[in-house]
């Protein structure tokens, strides 16, 4: 049935993770409310906001990243999660 | 005193929660509860600021959250799908992995067109905002001139992408075309947009303007009139001139019209096809060959879908910061 959407294994685990990542969020949201405060990235945000501008920015390092350099790209998703982490956590 | 109430809709989503006027019972879906609230009812005495507030009417934007998933989230899976493989036939592809954002991100042609379309998009913004807004400004606000103006700054919105292309490539000819012939032999400046690159990119942006510039016009006159006239007549009490008076009232409430026309056509100007594929086909050369010309080559040209995959998810991710930082730096200043 989904065979015109031609799924690999690798994209299928990111969407999965990226519904799951969303659904944590809901139940997190539902046990305890998310909160807008101000952290160095100067405007309000609450964690929703965060997660976004987190993921946006983890995106902008991997694809610099393979624009300009040859290392690994496993390297590169690190730091991408490690920018991730430092907004959802500092922004 | 009602407008506090209607954001006071009792409620913990998760509770049960009970007042004079309504029950709303923890696992129903209440779109209405905004309407509910407006009923009279005794407030549960002081607790209300504390607790969060009732979102159940966003439920109402479910059937926009489907049709979404349908028409732009699941192709949109299905383009990520494509950028990670190499498509033969639909039994026979291949996973490459990156290497298509690897190529693409790397191909001198696609980081020209970027550039190219950043700047054409920075171009329309400059121009098409302010002189929306003069034309907002200076459009009448009583009388028989209200629909004249509306009329005649509508009409070239009323006209399709590849018309006004048309219109255009013709108009702007040298040998037949009433704009191109008077910037030929009346100003005596040699034009030709089909040689010259530069003339190419001005035919464009100038066509682009006049299409355009109407719908930011339409939105700042429709912001403008929106403004109740006390504002006016307390700016006059204050002997205030007309630009301290557009500078200090008309301006700062034409903010959520502007962040609504400034996204619009940073996103239109930004994914532009039709009217350059018209008038210049992208050329001479590659002068006018923005973003949406390269990609639909790649695409639907050459059927190369692995790489236009990987092109359009770069497209969208620009598109997606640029609207995102537009968007948080018009709604959240001055807060």
């Amino acid at each position: 049935m989904l065979e015109w959407m031609v799924w690999t294994p690798p994209t299928a685990l990111v969407f999965v993770g990226l519904g799951l990542l969303l659904a944590g969020m809901a139940v997190w949201a539902k046990i305890s409310p998310p909160v807008a405060r101000r952290g160095f990235l100067r405007i309000e945000t609450d964690r929703g906001d965060r997660l976004y501008i987190g993921l946006i920015s983890a995106a902008v390092v991997l694809t610099v990243w393979i624009a300009v350099t040859d290392l690994s790209m496993w390297l590169a998703l690190g730091c991408a999660l490690l920018v991730a982490l430092v907004i959802g956590i500092w922004g | 005193m009602t407008g506090e109430r209607l954001n006071d809709v009792s409620g913990d989503v998760s509770g049960e929660v009970s007042t004079a006027g309504a029950v709303v019972a923890g696992d129903r879906v209440e779109p209405e509860a905004p309407v509910g609230a407006a009923l009279p009812r005794d407030e549960p005495g002081g607790q209300a600021d504390t607790k969060p507030r009732n979102n159940r009417a966003w439920f109402l934007v479910l059937p926009v959250v489907v049709s979404v998933a349908f028409t732009a989230v699941i192709p949109l899976m299905t383009v990520v799908n494509f950028s990670v493989q190499d498509i033969f036939s639909p039994t026979d592809r291949i996973f490459v992995g990156l290497d298509w954002f690897r190529s693409v991100s790397r191909d001198p042609e696609v980081r020209a067109a970027f550039v190219r379309t950043l700047l054409f998009s920075a171009q329309v913004l400059l121009l098409e905002i302010p002189l929306g807004v003069a034309i907002a400004v200076s459009m009448p606000r009583h009388g028989l001139g209200v629909p004249v103006a509306l009329v005649l700054v509508a009409l070239p919105l009323l006209i399709p992408w590849n018309v006004v292309g048309t219109i255009w490539q013709i108009f702007a000819r040298g040998d037949i075309g009433l704009g191109g012939w008077t910037i030929n032999n009346v100003l005596g400046v040699n034009f030709n947009y089909t040689l010259d690159s530069t003339d190419a990119w001005i035919t464009v942006l100038i066509m682009d303007v006049w299409h355009w510039t109407p719908l930011v016009a339409l939105l700042a006159y429709a912001g403008l009139r929106s403004i109740p006239e006390p504002y006016f007549q307390a700016a006059q009490i204050d002997a205030a001139s007309g630009w301290a008076t557009f500078r200090h009232i008309q301006l700062p409430r034409l903010r959520g019209v502007l962040t609504i026309a400034i996204l619009l056509r940073f996103m239109d100007s930004f994914m532009i096809y039709t009217e350059p594929f018209v008038v210049t086909g992208g050329g001479p050369g590659n002068a006018t060959s923005f973003l949406s010309i390269l990609l639909s080559k790649i695409a639907v040209g050459q059927f190369d879908l692995g790489p236009a995959g990987a092109f359009s998810l770069l497209y969208f991710l620009t598109v997606q910061i640029v609207s995102y930082v537009f968007f948080t730096v018009l709604t959240r200043t001055g807060r």
